[in-house]
């Protein structure tokens, strides 16, 4: 359990600087109130998945991390403000690009299945994807725009 | 491990530092914009590195990756939650707009696809392609009702396989044509890229940030909220209400779309 912990820290402070690199070149943020930023965010999540792993309460990670990370900054926290300001100096697409750089590493052990797969089930998951997204965006249109919200 | 697999850590620094650098790209296409993000050259990037031809990272490695990309999905999901604290009273007043998409999100997989699948030919193959968006907890449903050794359990890990070569870059350059085309409120396209996977979530999320600017918070809140809810209703969702219906559909529309190859045989 403790070399996981160790594990898991250690793959996020490497990941760390990678994001911190990628903030600071690509957003321009100062490097350093952006590390304060990510260690909130760090804190938060490593908090989250302990609270998935050791409560009792069987919950998705997902959830509790949301949970935390919402309260957090909803009106009635005390840190709402300081948070908000350290977490926005670390633009969210700086976190995305490593992550979708880790994803192109790893496909490379889907590849030769995806190079068995004929161009019909490619069409069909363009369709999929394109489905979901726009049937559910235009539904939301459609009720925002009733409700006036938009 | 962190230090035997050095080689993925270095290549992704490099990998990031080169795509910020190039930077955002607008390429005008017909009544939209191919919008191209530093995000789509790292998957590109990584991808080509992790070749399997090329050699030049194991496959322990490619592993390794895809535990350290799961891993860093957190950290998008706290970021987000972060923007949604503030948020709150907004996304309550949208509440009745941000449960009902979500059935755009659960039935608009099957509502194109499950057609065109039986038009070019697949069998009960497509009832495991279309019943969702096919990302982990989908499969557990199909393996457990099915098994993996089953047709439907072939469809399932097929688009499975697809989301993770090319999900993530299609949901990114949909998102930001659909934006540019300015037929939809940034709202509404953002609570649309919910779709239930963590990177394809951001890839269009951030797509519509990058076309509307001055909207970036409440986007990244909206699609975060929209996406929370995809993952946490999904799993009972797609189990009662999309597979069955996805099943209702393939016997009905089986006659009228299918290909008929018995037919053939018989008029021989």
């Amino acid at each position: 359990m403790k070399t996981k912990w160790m594990e898991t820290i250690t793959i996020f402070l490497v990941t760390g600087i990678i994001t911190l690199v990628g903030n600071t070149v690509g957003y321009k943020y100062p490097w350093n109130i952006a590390l304060i930023g990510y260690l909130i965010i760090l804190g938060i999540t490593l908090l989250g998945i302990a609270l998935a792993e050791y409560l009792p309460v069987k919950l998705p990670m997902v959830l509790w991390i949301s949970v935390i990370a919402l309260l957090s900054t909803s009106p009635i926290s005390p840190f709402a403000k300081t948070i908000l300001e350290y977490t926005g100096k670390m633009e969210f697409m700086a976190i995305v690009t490593p992550i979708l750089a880790y994803a192109g590493l790893s496909a490379g052990k889907d590849l030769p299945m995806f190079k068995t797969m004929s161009w019909r089930i490619i069409v069909i998951a363009l369709m999929v994807y394109t489905g979901t997204f726009v049937f559910a965006t235009i539904i939301a249109q459609t009720v925002l725009h009733m409700q006036g919200l938009i | 491990m962190i230090f035997k697999n050095w080689k993925i850590h270095v290549g992704a620094l490099i990998i990031v530092v080169i795509s910020e650098l190039i930077g955002t790209k607008k390429i005008p296409l017909g009544p939209g914009v191919l919008l191209l993000l530093p995000m789509l050259y790292a998957m590109v990037f990584g991808g080509i590195i992790s070749w399997p031809r090329l050699k030049l990272i194991k496959l322990e490695e490619m592993n390794a990756a895809s535990k350290v990309l799961s891993l860093l999905t957190l950290l998008l999901v706290t970021k987000l939650g972060i923007l949604i604290g503030p948020a709150v009273p907004k996304l309550a007043a949208a509440g009745a707009a941000l449960s009902l998409q979500e059935l755009g999100h659960f039935l608009g997989t099957v509502i194109l696809s499950l057609p065109l699948a039986l038009l070019l030919g697949m069998k009960r193959e497509a009832v495991g392609a279309t019943f969702s968006i096919d990302r982990e907890p989908n499969i557990a449903i199909i393996a457990e009702k099915y098994g993996m050794d089953s047709p439907e359990g072939r469809g399932v890990m097929a688009i499975y396989i697809c989301g993770t070569v090319f999900g993530a870059v299609w949901l990114g350059l949909l998102a930001g044509y659909l934006s540019a085309m300015n037929i939809f409120h940034p709202y509404a396209l953002a609570m649309g890229a919910g779709v239930g996977s963590g990177s394809m979530m951001a890839a269009a999320a951030g797509a519509i940030k990058a076309v509307f600017p001055e909207h970036g918070d409440q986007i990244l809140a909206y699609a975060g909220a929209s996406n929370l809810l995809t993952t946490v209703i999904g799993i009972y969702f797609c189990l009662f209400i999309s597979l069955p219906i996805t099943n209702f559909l393939y016997r009905v529309l089986l006659p009228i779309l299918g290909r008929q190859k018995g037919k053939e045989v018989v008029s021989k």
